[in-house]
């Protein structure tokens, strides 16, 4: 089975976000990009259905602009992925969903997975986009959300569970799919020193994708960070009873989110 | 200039869901009125959720009486969405915050062309154009961005805009046969669903008030103090990394980096310090209020109220003046 799994490099979640120059995005200095928290569930994901079906393979996509997109490529062949392709295009294209998914699709239709995984979204811009965008662009269902992935090679679908509003849903899905991966349901594994070694000299493909620029309809105004909280309003009391009903009151009649 | 709009509405058990009601809101913000918005409906039960939308004032409710869309994956309603916004020649759709609104979202904008944002939680018409913020980053962050050319798609984020008022016009109702649905979207089948956690209580992530519990608890025996003030709130129940991992509540209760991102209309923290990893997960939430013993928690930094003592005190007191304020 090819299985092909999309990453993002996203900065680390410590990050000390600040806007750049032109105010209209991240500054990139000196933050430091990792595999997001959902791809990683992803690629687990992807490793343990490689151990499941004989004579299956993972490839690892990514689009982006270097160093940074090398790098989370770098970091996922070290977890266990077989090859590596690196979509060429600039960040503002990888932040812009549709234009991402527009990159992974020609890319990935090539190698006619039978199965795509991602993240359900990124750790940075949280659209959530990708996964129903790319299973359009390829022409197969998709299902976000997901979680526990199994191959069922008599019916040759997928067996999952996807989490909704609704509950923990089972759905079985034919091959080929696009699934969204939810985040930390499985306890990714993390790469041992060997690997990380040998995934340094790793050769990675590039290619660059037809339209390699962010879709000219999406374009970034502002990037800004919260006003600094002044901290908490603490409430002043003697007893319990009286803290219970000063922050009732409070809420009603100050924030009014009590009716 | 303004865009007439689509509404993709959303039904659960037969009735519209929330955040169909909040799209409309949204909608009638980009379009300037409710006349402006049309609202597609697919399913066994849309006729019937239509009535739901009786003096809602928008243009008309098209449906779809199809049981392929109750079934289905939520890609074939993107596929009528898609096809309906063609027919009627809006300039923007729009779905509910819901993991069904965001997965239609995508499915729509590539299929319609269409820019597209997600979370949203301002809009408003500039010029020929869209403009939307929306947070990004566990909310750490606020982008804005304009979505121009002939076609957008906007998933809105919940509680993030008003239900609109039900005093203008009933609108006529549509119906309208499938779109051509194609036959490998129809591949994907429900087999079942187990209801969230004991079926009690609204989903973490929808959920306008949450009530989370963190280590200050001491013990999965004291979790009943976070259950019951959740209770008489009517709110979800939430708990932090450290008590999930140590298996007091299963982790699907987890709020956090590394579980579920929050943003209610109020949460409130009970007996949890603040990690970053919990703070990315909720600090978007509109009000919020921690319940600390310990007054140097970075939970306070991030907190609107604050209430520095002793849980095991504070909570049941809490939970008491709620109920006699909700029983008056």
């Amino acid at each position: 089975m090819e299985i092909v799994v999309c990453v993002k490099p996203v900065p680390e979640a410590e990050t000390r976000l600040r806007p750049d120059a032109a105010g209209t995005a991240l500054d990139p200095e000196g933050v430091k990009y990792v595999l997001a928290g959902y791809d990683e569930s992803a690629v687990e994901q992807a490793l343990l259905l490689r151990e499941s079906i004989p004579g299956s393979r993972v490839h690892v996509v990514a689009c982006g602009p270097a160093p940074r997109t090398e790098e989370v490529l770098r970091a996922a062949l070290a977890l266990g992925c077989d090859v590596a392709t690196w979509v060429d295009v600039p960040a503002a294209s990888a932040d812009e969903p549709l234009s991402a998914a527009r990159a992974l699709a020609s890319a990935i239709s090539p190698h006619s997975p039978d199965l795509v995984l991602c993240g359900k979204q990124a750790g940075d811009n949280e659209a959530g986009v990708v996964p129903a965008a790319l299973g359009e662009l390829l022409g197969v269902p998709d299902l976000s959300y997901v979680l526990d992935v199994r191959w069922n090679a008599g019916a040759s679908r997928f067996s999952l569970k996807r989490a909704s509003e609704a509950g923990l849903e089972s759905w079985t899905v034919p091959a080929p799919c696009v699934l969204g991966l939810q985040q930390a349901w499985n306890d990714p594994r993390t790469a041992k020193l060997p690997a990380i070694l040998k995934s340094r000299k790793a050769p990675i493909a590039r290619v660059t994708p037809p339209s390699a620029a962010a879709d000219p309809a999406s374009s970034p105004r502002r990037f800004e960070l919260p006003p600094p909280r002044t901290g908490a309003k603490m409430i002043e009391y003697k007893t319990a009873d009286e803290a219970a009903t000063r922050l009732v009151r409070a809420l009603r009649e100050e924030a009014k989110v009590l009716p | 200039m303004t865009r007439t709009a689509l509404v993709v509405g959303e039904l659960s058990q037969g009735r519209l869901a929330g955040a169909t009601h909040e799209a409309i809101g949204a909608a009638a913000i980009v379009s300037g009125s409710p006349a402006g918005v049309s609202v597609l409906l697919a399913g066994r039960s849309a006729r019937t959720a239509a009535g739901e939308l009786a003096r809602s004032g928008v243009a008309r409710v098209v449906v779809v009486e199809d049981p392929r869309f109750d079934a289905g994956p939520p890609a074939v309603l993107a596929v009528q969405a898609a096809a309906t916004a063609a027919r009627i020649g809006v300039g923007v759709v729009v779905v509910g915050g819901t993991t069904f609104g965001r997965e239609i979202a995508g499915r729509v904008a590539a299929r319609w062309d269409g820019a597209v944002a997600t979370g949203v939680t301002e809009v408003a018409p500039e010029g020929e154009s869209v403009r939307v913020r929306r947070p990004v980053f566990g909310g750490r962050a606020t982008e804005t961005r304009v979505l121009g050319g002939p076609r957008v798609v906007l998933a809105i984020r919940p509680h993030a805009f008003p239900t609109p008022a039900s005093d203008g016009p009933t609108p006529p109702i549509e119906v309208v046969p499938a779109a051509d649905l194609p036959a490998p979207l129809l591949g994907p089948i429900r087999t079942g669903v187990e209801s969230a956690a004991a079926g009690a209580g609204p989903g973490l992530s929808d959920a306008a008030i949450v009530v989370s519990g963190g280590r200050g608890l001491r013990g999965p025996e004291n979790f009943h103090l976070v259950e019951e003030l959740a209770a008489s709130l009517g709110a979800a129940v939430g708990a932090s990394r450290a008590v999930t991992d140590a298996g007091w509540r299963p982790g699907s209760l987890q709020v956090g980096q590394t579980g579920k991102a929050v943003s209610p209309q109020l949460y409130i923290a009970v007996g949890i310090s603040g990690a970053i990893q919990h703070l990315v997960g909720m600090v978007s939430s509109r009000v919020i209020v921690a319940i600390n013993s310990d007054a140097s928690a970075p939970i306070f930094r991030v907190a609107d109220y604050g209430v520095v003592g002793d849980l095991f005190e504070i909570v049941p007191a809490l939970t008491a003046e709620i109920r006699r304020v909700r029983a008056t």
